[in-house]
């Protein structure tokens, strides 16, 4: 079957077992039927038993399906034991539950669920989703080991038409290539060490690779902008250039559906808030300090420091040191403190990862 | 009855529910199951002794389960009960002749199901 093979492909450890957390018997029995011809199958009734599982057999478990709801130990608990025991870095996590509520959701991807299925579940919805989740978390095993040629195909083509499409994006201009690819790679480099430095800020992963991939549409808006309005540095210009924050956040929340994907959430708080300082001296809406996103001030970061290096796109280029320093000291804007202690200590590894 | 007509008799989704399950098959493999779920009787039992978080939790079981299958009456009245014990009452009286009505009408249609 064709996507056993994709699973295979992926984790590299043949047919994939899905861990089902559920305290009705029913709705384990409704997952299970619709995954079992493709996975094997793991149940636990709460989340004690899920542990347990999860203690035991680690390495042989793709992906959790969890349900937040449960006695003795509910879908929470289990997500923070899992990012005690750094499981939740290995191991993908779904939610499924009727809770719709924000708060919920939300809670359930600050603890490191990849993704939130709200009953009533659809067949296709699950399989599907369970499908991509496996993979992507399989990216992310080949990634942490570092052998990055390992990438499956399917996320190979993800990473292949974003490039074609920020490429595209890069101001029409074939010689303005890799700004977006830059961007990616400073922006994972600063969030990869963040969390040695901060204990405010921990990405998982997970967390790392969505900014990475959402930071590559930071200036998507370009698209929508009146080109005709941009010419000369005119006030109008000006506040037309500045509208690709807004426009691009938009459109990105269009394309969100009925259940939150985090890849465009994240994508559009990044658009809409990459142009925001840290002292409040930002545009579009002059957020001040932390209420900027997070993934939204660091891509700040990274487009700042890949602007004033690359020499595609600014004629008057500056060399890395000399950009470390001009962010450093406010030259160029204003960022988070901590950011820029970060900044410094990956500075040195930067000019040979970018292109 | 078909299950098309068992739907339509305990005020369910028959459409929905099979565009998500795709098959009659495995709807009524599921439906058949419902009456051995004990939430419905553990919710009564925790209401009986007063125990509000075991109530909440049988609630929010038969709330999900019937919203998975497409009981959408009793989907409601197990909801309405669900949020009131959230809250941490047990003050369900007026919401749980509905419930009570829903689940007896469902657990009676699925005895008629054809096999």
């Amino acid at each position: 079957m064709r996507t056993g093979e994709l699973i295979f492909m992926s984790n590299g450890i043949g047919r994939g077992k899905i861990l089902i957390v559920d305290d009705s018997e029913m709705n384990r029995s409704i997952l299970s039927d619709i995954l079992c011809d493709e996975y094997d199958i793991a149940e636990a009734c709460d989340g004690l038993q899920a542990m347990e599982i999860l203690n035991k057999e680690a390495d042989s478990i793709s992906l959790v399906l969890l349900d937040i709801v449960m006695p003795r130990m509910d879908g929470f608990s289990v997500l923070s034991k899992m990012n005690e025991a750094r499981l939740i870095e290995t191991i993908p996590v779904i939610i499924i539950s009727s809770e719709n509520a924000t708060l919920y959701v939300e809670r359930a991807y600050e603890l490191g669920a990849l993704d939130y299925i709200q009953r009533p579940f659809d067949t296709l919805v699950v399989r599907q989703r369970s499908l991509n989740t496996i993979n992507l978390s399989g990216r992310q095993k080949l990634l942490s080991s570092g052998s990055e040629e390992q990438l499956t195909k399917n996320e190979a083509d993800m990473s292949t038409v974003i490039n074609l499409l920020t490429n595209l994006l890069e101001y029409g201009d074939a010689g303005k290539g890799h700004h977006a690819e830059n961007v990616r790679i400073i922006t994972e480099t600063i969030l990869s060490n963040i969390g040695a430095i901060s204990f405010k800020y921990k990405p998982s992963s997970a967390d790392i690779q969505n900014v990475g991939i959402a930071s590559m549409l930071h200036d998507i808006g370009m698209c929508f902008v009146d080109k005709n309005l941009l010419k000369g540095k005119t006030d109008e210009a000006i506040a037309e250039m500045q509208k690709h924050t807004v426009l691009g956040a938009d459109m990105l929340e269009k394309l969100q559906g009925k259940e939150v994907n985090i890849l465009l959430r994240r994508a559009s708080e990044i658009c809409r808030y990459h142009h925001e300082r840290w002292d409040g001296k930002g545009y579009p809406e002059g957020l001040k300090g932390d209420q900027i996103p997070i993934a939204a001030q660091v891509v700040a970061v990274a487009d700042t420091y890949d602007k004033l290096v690359n020499k595609r796109l600014n004629r008057h280029a500056v060399t890395h040191d000399e950009a470390i320093a001009k962010i450093m000291n406010g030259e160029c804007g204003a960022f988070n403190p901590v950011l820029m202690i970060v900044l410094k200590s990956v500075a040195d590894t930067l000019p040979a990862k970018l292109k | 009855m078909t299950v098309e007509k068992f739907y339509e008799v305990i005020g369910g989704d028959y459409a929905g529910t099979k565009a998500r399950l795709m098959t009659d098959e495995r709807i009524v493999r599921f439906v058949n199951k419902f009456p051995a779920d004990g939430s419905y009787q553990l919710l009564k039992d925790s209401l009986a002794s007063g125990n509000v978080e075991e109530a909440f939790r049988a609630a929010h079981t038969i709330k999900g389960v019937a919203q998975n299958l497409g009981f959408t009456a009793l989907f409601i009245s197990a909801e309405a009960v669900t949020e009131i014990l959230r809250a941490g009452s047990l003050a369900v009286e007026d919401k749980m002749p509905d419930l009570d009505v829903s689940y007896k009408r469902t657990i009676d249609g699925i005895a008629q199901i054809d096999a």
